[in-house]
């Protein structure tokens, strides 16, 4: 009888799937959400491929699976992903069914799959990944993910044993997780902008994890990622089998060392964070026996995905878009440091503004006060417009961060913010938007670049 | 280690709202130094779970001391689930039971399968309260002193009107914001109340248009005061 039901489940689905792409949807979701609804072990039953490669962690897991796609794609093989689609339980029961035959057979040799940290007690233990890619773990929506030792918690208590793990070396509390698991590490080596106190607001890996004792870091590139030892138990960071050394964001290139050897690689971008993206998707690579050579060609041409990060010339300013995840202090730390660090005057445009919440409710608004505005006082980021339904909470903060009142304005509309901005020739613009503001961001963009050609000609 | 959800700028708006004004800060397994006198607040934050048991295994050996500072008038704010510590114990899903220190007649029971978020208004006096509460368990018991009376939102628990923990000078309140940040007639009203010599926050006017924005925003019908899990 379940198998009769599961059946149903994936007929039923792939009709969804077949009316919704005629009628010109990416149908990466509801598909999904059918099958699971009349099949709740849908995940259990469906043909898998013989490699599931599961990448979460808070940051960077997108661009990770993007990478890993991509280079197996180069590689010669086709690989499942739900990279148009939901990171839920929905999203993948809709790319399984994609790929496999009516009886439920899968065709597909492989799947990469983005899988959200929370949703992973909903997956894993039906989809048995091959590997787990935990990218890091830090602080994400306090409503939602709460705190990392909790997320932490959700994962290892989803992951089947005979599951690989690979880790961020970096990051103590990514690295903790389930110790009976077979795993490999990831990490970057000590970097001349190392520091060994934490200059960030959230610093999440204080105490030992074995004996409670306080940790000691030999060097920290930002919150609690770098490499930290326990003086009391001895406990200490593990030793990365990929680890990047040499990394010149300026030059974007870095070396990975592994088992002796040192392999030169492009970097896609020059931020850290991405070189660690980089860096991850090589070690899945690695894991699965392609040589390096074979990896650094791949990596040729790939990109970071246009709708996080873009930049356009108009008039003599650079109009720059970056997504930076609203309610997540992490993210926006990281976007704020990454805007600090780039050469030149800038001014910014802050948008992430949850404007789902905004319809129904009032975004809790604590994420603002773990997250670094600090970064933004500079003198070289001569204006900072704080815009939409929480300008003036974002005004209020970055006062509380030493950011001189005449360098802020503050306006409730979005559009109006590009009109407070002051255009100077070579300056950068910044669009720093969330998540669900995507078509809001192009069109404040597309103005700010009509004024500065205005402002410039 | 009490430094979840923002907390920590409580403690940091204090400091640079007085003129002079120094944190000292007490590590997990030292003697706190309030008990030796010389603060005029002491200020307690969000923390994770396990440090809550963590903290509550901690501090038991001072319990004598923190009750007395607690009778005896010192000023306290406790922010999140910090309170629960200062309950009688936690009540956790798996049936286990963290014993706190018991200086209030209440106690928290505990579900991580749910989290509960929601908006928060309440009142202070004459003063409203705006803020959040985003937490896995409600606080339950028979002590009286509330900190605030909610007007919309979640109490201690579900339906509960009292929020909070009051007694002499210590507060107690599950409301994040930060609580302070959020609520600037509150702070102001606290450093008042400390005899901090302050009549002006640091960008006053700056706050006060957040929170009226706020106020305006939770006293409306149509917003939705909880967000689940």
């Amino acid at each position: 009888m379940s198998s009769v039901r599961f059946l149903i489940a994936l007929w039923a689905g792939k009709l969804t799937r077949a009316l919704l792409r005629a009628l010109g949807r990416n149908a990466t979701y509801l598909p999904g959400v059918v099958a699971l609804k009349l099949c709740p072990d849908f995940l259990a039953r469906v043909g898998r491929p013989d490699l599931i490669i599961a990448v979460t962690g808070t940051n960077g897991k997108t661009t990770v699976c993007n990478l890993i796609v991509e280079l197996l794609t180069a590689c010669g093989i086709s690989a499942l992903d739900n990279r148009l689609g939901s990171n839920t339980a929905p999203g993948i029961a809709a790319s399984l069914l994609t790929g496999c035959e009516l009886s439920g057979k899968c065709r597909r040799r492989a799947a990469v799959f983005e899988t959200d940290e929370r949703s992973s007690r909903r997956l894993f233990p039906f989809i048995k990944p091959n590997y787990v890619v935990i990218t890091n773990l830090f602080r994400d929506s306090i409503m939602r993910n709460a705190h990392p030792e909790y997320i932490a918690g959700i994962i290892e208590g989803a992951l089947p044993t005979e599951t690989k793990l690979i880790l961020n070396g970096d990051d103590l509390i990514a690295a903790c997780v389930a110790p009976e698991n077979a795993r490999a590490y990831f990490g970057a080596a000590r970097l001349e902008s190392d520091v060994t106190q934490c200059v960030n607001i959230i610093n999440d890996m204080r105490l030992c994890p074995k004996c409670g004792g306080e940790l000691t870091y030999e060097y920290r590139r930002y919150h609690h990622i770098g490499r930290a030892h326990c003086d009391g138990c001895g406990f200490r960071s593990p030793e990365p089998e990929y680890e990047a050394a040499a990394i010149d964001l300026a030059a974007r290139a870095m070396t990975v060392r592994e088992g002796g050897g040192e392999y030169r690689y492009d970097l896609i971008s020059d931020s850290l964070f991405n070189a660690y993206n980089e860096l991850t998707a090589i070690a899945v690579m690695r894991e699965l026996g392609y040589e390096h050579r074979r990896i650094r060609e791949a990596l040729d041409g790939v990109s970071v995905l246009r709708s996080r990060y873009n930049e356009e010339r108009a008039g003599g300013v650079t109009v720059i878009m970056q997504m930076a995840k609203d309610r997540n202090a992490l993210a926006c730390s990281r976007a704020f440091d990454y805007i600090s660090s780039r050469p030149g005057e800038k001014e910014i445009i802050l948008m992430m503004n949850n404007l789902h919440d905004s319809k129904n409710w009032s975004e809790n608004v604590c994420w603002l006060y773990d997250c670094d505005f600090e970064f933004l006082n500079r003198p070289e980021i001569t204006r900072i417009v704080a815009t939409g339904p929480r300008a003036r909470d974002y005004y209020y903060r970055l006062l509380l961060a030493g950011v001189p009142e005449e360098r802020l304005r503050c306006t409730d509309d979005e559009r109006e913010a590009p009109s407070r901005l002051e255009y100077r020739s070579g300056e950068s613009v910044y669009i720093l938007y969330g998540t669900d503001a995507i078509k809001l961001a192009y069109s404040v963009r597309d103005e700010a670049k009509r004024l500065a050609e205005v402002a410039l000609s | 280690m009490c430094n979840l959800y923002g907390d920590p700028a409580n403690a940091r708006l204090l400091c640079g709202a007085v003129p002079g004004a120094s944190a000292a800060y007490t590590a997990l397994n030292s003697r706190p130094l309030f008990l030796d006198g010389g603060a005029d607040i002491v200020y307690i934050g969000s923390m994770t779970e396990r440090g809550q048991a963590m903290a509550a295994r901690a501090l038991a050996p001072y319990r004598g001391g923190i009750s007395e500072c607690v009778d005896g008038g010192v000023r306290f704010l406790v922010t999140g689930n910090a309170l629960e510590v200062f309950g009688r114990y936690i009540d956790c899903e798996d049936g286990s039971r963290i014993e706190c220190l018991g200086l209030f007649d209440v106690y928290a029971k505990r579900d991580v399968a749910r989290r509960y978020n929601g908006l928060y208004l309440g009142n202070y006096g004459e003063i409203e309260i705006v803020g959040f509460t985003s937490r896995f368990s409600h606080l339950y018991g028979d002590e009286d002193g509330a900190l605030f009376e909610t007007i919309r939102g979640v109490g201690r628990r579900p339906g509960e009107r009292a929020e909070g923990l009051r007694r002499v000078n210590f507060m107690a309140s599950y409301v994040l914001g930060p609580l302070l940040i959020t609520n600037p007639l509150f702070a102001k009203e606290l450093l008042r109340d400390m005899g901090a010599g302050v009549t002006e926050l640091p960008f006053e006017r700056a706050a006060m248009d957040a929170y009226n924005a706020r106020l305006r925003e939770f006293r409306n019908p149509k917003t939705g005061f909880d967000y689940g899990g």
